[in-house]
């Protein structure tokens, strides 16, 4: 006949028992690498763009009607500056020095920004685009400079709100 | 242990289930934007400083992007006419819709001359809706 197995020779453990890490830092090793491998360190993000005006031919004729009511805005990036011109009266300045001239020998997004924020209270409710925007360059402008002016025609912080101005950006084809 | 939880919190925050899109590399650096939306995947065309790329094949050298003074480059535009219509292709046989979406991933430093060549290219090669892909600045 067995005995019952002796309860002094194995006391029951009533201190906390240290838990076994073992399987989870195997998870973890496996885990890491993967997550590493497909983390996106670099942060991208696009830039939707309109057709250049020239490219659309199908909507030149409508474009031609509505001719009285349409801002036309363009920006023209040079080496000298910003200028900014209209087809209706609002701004008028293509000839002589530009809209907004260089700073310190770069381009100042600020003040065009802020231009363009004028512009935009002036024009909104009497255009119907009042969202898009003609951005052209000179021949030897720069991408970068493209895209920051676009950045600086999409949207303005005021008092810590950001205030779109002219989202549809479209670049036109026309070199000067 | 507890490093190990901090690293996987952070890894995880960073994870993507789209993967890298683009690789950077030396010839090739991106202009910075504050925008913020998503990439899309679709025909890639890179523009680096050497040469154009389509879906990483590369198509023509940039010295005579640069020299030519015509609008159309015409090795590119046989590529995406030819992208376009295998994407037509697709589109009639399995039903996916080709919507003519090109993303471009320009370099920061090609002149707006090459670039309008590009752009007027894919204009023409029915890929008119274009895409920039751009760095995100800050945060």
């Amino acid at each position: 006949m067995a005995y019952k197995p002796s309860r002094r020779r194995s006391p029951k453990v009533n201190e906390a028992m240290e838990p076994n890490m073992t399987p989870i830092m195997n998870l973890m090793v496996v885990l890491i690498p993967l997550l590493l491998s497909s983390a996106q360190l670099i942060k991208l993000s696009v830039i939707e763009l309109n057709l250049p005006p020239a490219a659309d031919m199908q909507t030149e004729g409508k474009k031609l009607e509505q001719k009285e009511t349409k801002l036309d805005l363009s920006i023209t990036i040079t080496n000298k500056g910003f200028y900014i011109s209209s087809s209706s009266a609002i701004v008028r300045n293509m000839k002589g020095a530009p809209s907004i001239p260089l700073k310190d020998g770069v381009f100042d997004y600020a003040a065009l920004a802020e231009k363009l924020y004028q512009i935009k209270g002036k024009a909104s409710g009497r255009f119907e685009d009042t969202n898009s925007i003609t951005i052209q360059a000179e021949p030897t402008i720069d991408y970068q400079t493209l895209v920051s002016t676009m950045d600086a025609a999409r949207a303005i912080k005021v008092e810590e709100r950001e205030i779109p101005l002219f989202p549809k950006a479209s670049v036109s084809a026309m070199i000067l | 242990m507890d490093m190990f939880t901090i690293i996987l919190v952070f890894l995880l925050k960073a994870y993507t289930s789209e993967g890298q899109l683009v690789q950077p590399s030396d010839t090739l650096s991106l202009p910075k934007s504050t925008l913020k939306a998503p990439l899309e995947t679709a025909l890639s065309l890179v523009v680096s400083q050497n040469m154009i790329l389509v879906n990483d094949k590369p198509v023509i050298l940039m010295d005579k992007v640069v020299k030519q003074t015509d609008f159309l480059i015409a090795p590119l535009q046989s590529e995406l006419q030819r992208h376009a219509n295998e994407a037509k292709r697709m589109e009639a046989q399995f039903e996916m819709p080709f919507t003519g979406k090109v993303v471009i991933q320009g370099d920061r430093e090609i002149q707006y001359k090459d670039l309008v060549k590009v752009m007027a290219t894919c204009g023409m090669s029915d890929y008119p809706n274009m895409r920039l892909v751009v760095y995100q600045k800050g945060e």
